[in-house]
């Protein structure tokens, strides 16, 4: 038996930076050795999801998507790009195994936290989870909002909130949320490309790595996607599917 | 075709590369007339960063596009360390080269790929034959992979392109809004991002309006 893993990513046109944290992942993941190939795929860089299975000799293939919701792409997009009958699909000898994305892993929660601590995230402070959100798809929500309440247990934090880029609660908003001096906000992106690089930023005219207002404080940690422990939580993902 | 600079005994040319096999070690050149100019990292994840820009920083999205950095070299010890790099390059291209030799080479339309589309991209069926047409032959033609999709044949040193590609998805999709509602065309600058198509100047969009233009009437 040969085992493959490919990681799925959104990829862009126009950003080369959108994709490299998959790459990076892919290069990490190699090296553990845990698979005897690892790849990448992309929505719209090459290789394509459409064909990304035709360059795995792999008899079994574990399919992971580099995506912080469950929604529209892990639903709709990869499978059908991807031709995967669900779960799990047989074809040719070859078994292909499809996870949930790598944001609604309960074992994110530990990214999230990792990535507000090393923003300087103390205990008294108010931690806001940046979901990228549509309107289009409430699954996509529900996934930031699960992560929020897995940080939120911890303990570690005096307040846990959820805020959104393109949904209420607006990101814009958030120290209407919380009472503390100090939030510090992760977002919940895989790529500082345009939005966590760009549009975000502006939008909370924020220009370094924290701000000012009225007093209280909003440090903007770097996303969770380009930790190096998200590969960590990829072979969570792949352990949990071979056992299916 | 032979490559121009390095020593070696055979050389294959791939797209815009030149694989040389010497007797100790194996090269890859990239396009330009000399080859020797610059010796650049061989891992691969070093030569897909190198490659995913053009000559002049431009993002490259479209693997295939011959606009590959020029006068570069890099040196392998091993035939499987070579692979790894044009792979880097050009992804799946060995694969699809083997699967067209061998007659297992499965091809998908332009249509199918168009009518499978949602969301954003469901709009891109709505292209007419014409458009098609026009969209691919803008796109493809600056493309090392010889469309099989739309009946193509494979010459020597080109990779058989099984599938349209997202960016041609994403191209179609403009073209379909110019057939209903036509932009006024600007001079191509080539500062544009490649794949910014709905960006005035851009130059495959300038292109294509161009042969909507002469196509009219």
């Amino acid at each position: 038996m040969t085992r493959a893993l490919l990681l799925i990513g959104h990829g862009s046109h126009l950003d080369a930076n959108s994709s490299r944290p998959v790459f990076e992942n892919a290069r990490r993941l190699r090296a553990t050795g845990a698979f005897d190939e690892v790849r990448p795929a992309f929505w719209k860089e090459e290789p394509s999801l459409a064909r990304a299975l035709d360059g795995c000799a792999a008899s079994e293939v574990t399919i992971v998507p580099l995506f912080m919701s469950t929604g529209y792409f892990t639903e709709q997009v990869i499978p059908r790009e991807m031709g995967l009958d669900g779960a799990v699909t047989v074809r040719g000898g070859q078994t292909v195994r499809y996870t949930p994305p790598v944001g609604a892993h309960p074992a994110l929660a530990r990214v999230i936290v990792a990535r507000a601590l090393e923003a300087g995230a103390t205990a008294g402070d108010a931690i806001a989870v940046l979901g990228h959100g549509t309107p289009r798809n409430p699954n996509s929500e529900r996934t930031i909002y699960e992560q929020t309440e897995r940080v939120r247990a911890t303990g570690r934090f005096a307040e846990v909130t959820t805020v959104f880029m393109d949904q209420e609660p607006a990101m814009g908003g958030v120290f209407e949320r919380v009472a503390a001096g100090t939030v510090v906000m992760v977002p919940l992106f895989i790529a500082e490309g345009w939005h966590v690089g760009q549009t975000i930023p502006e939008e909370l005219d924020i220009h370094g790595p924290s701000a000012r207002e009225d007093g209280r404080r909003l440090i903007y940690a770097r996303p969770v996607g380009t930790h190096p422990c998200l590969s960590d939580v990829v072979l969570e993902l792949a352990s949990e599917a071979a056992r299916w | 075709m032979v490559s121009p600079a390095l020593d070696g005994e055979v050389t294959v040319t791939m797209g815009e590369l030149f694989l040389r096999f010497g007797a100790d070690e194996a090269f890859l050149e990239g396009p330009g007339a000399n080859p020797g100019e610059r010796e650049i990292d061989p891992e691969p994840d070093a030569i897909r960063e190198f490659a995913r820009s053009d000559g002049r920083g431009r993002y490259r999205p479209l693997s295939g596009a011959r606009t590959l950095p020029r006068n570069w070299h890099a040196r392998f010890a091993t035939l499987d360390a070579l692979t790894a790099a044009v792979d880097a390059i050009y992804p799946l291209a060995f694969e699809h080269i083997a699967a067209y030799d061998e007659g297992r080479l499965r091809v998908v339309p332009l249509e199918d790929v168009l009518a499978r589309q949602s969301g954003r991209y469901a709009s891109a069926s709505e292209i007419s034959e014409r458009g098609r047409a026009i969209a691919s032959a803008s796109l493809c033609a600056g493309c090392v992979r010889a469309p099989v999709w739309r009946g193509a044949g494979v010459t020597e040193g080109a990779i058989p392109c099984p599938e349209p590609c997202s960016v041609l998805v994403s191209l179609c999709r403009e073209v379909a809004f110019w057939e209903r509602d036509r932009p006024e065309r600007r001079e191509a600058d080539p500062s544009c991002v490649y794949a910014a198509f709905e960006q005035p100047g851009n130059e495959i969009r300038e292109h294509c309006l161009a042969l909507l233009e002469n196509s009219d009437g």
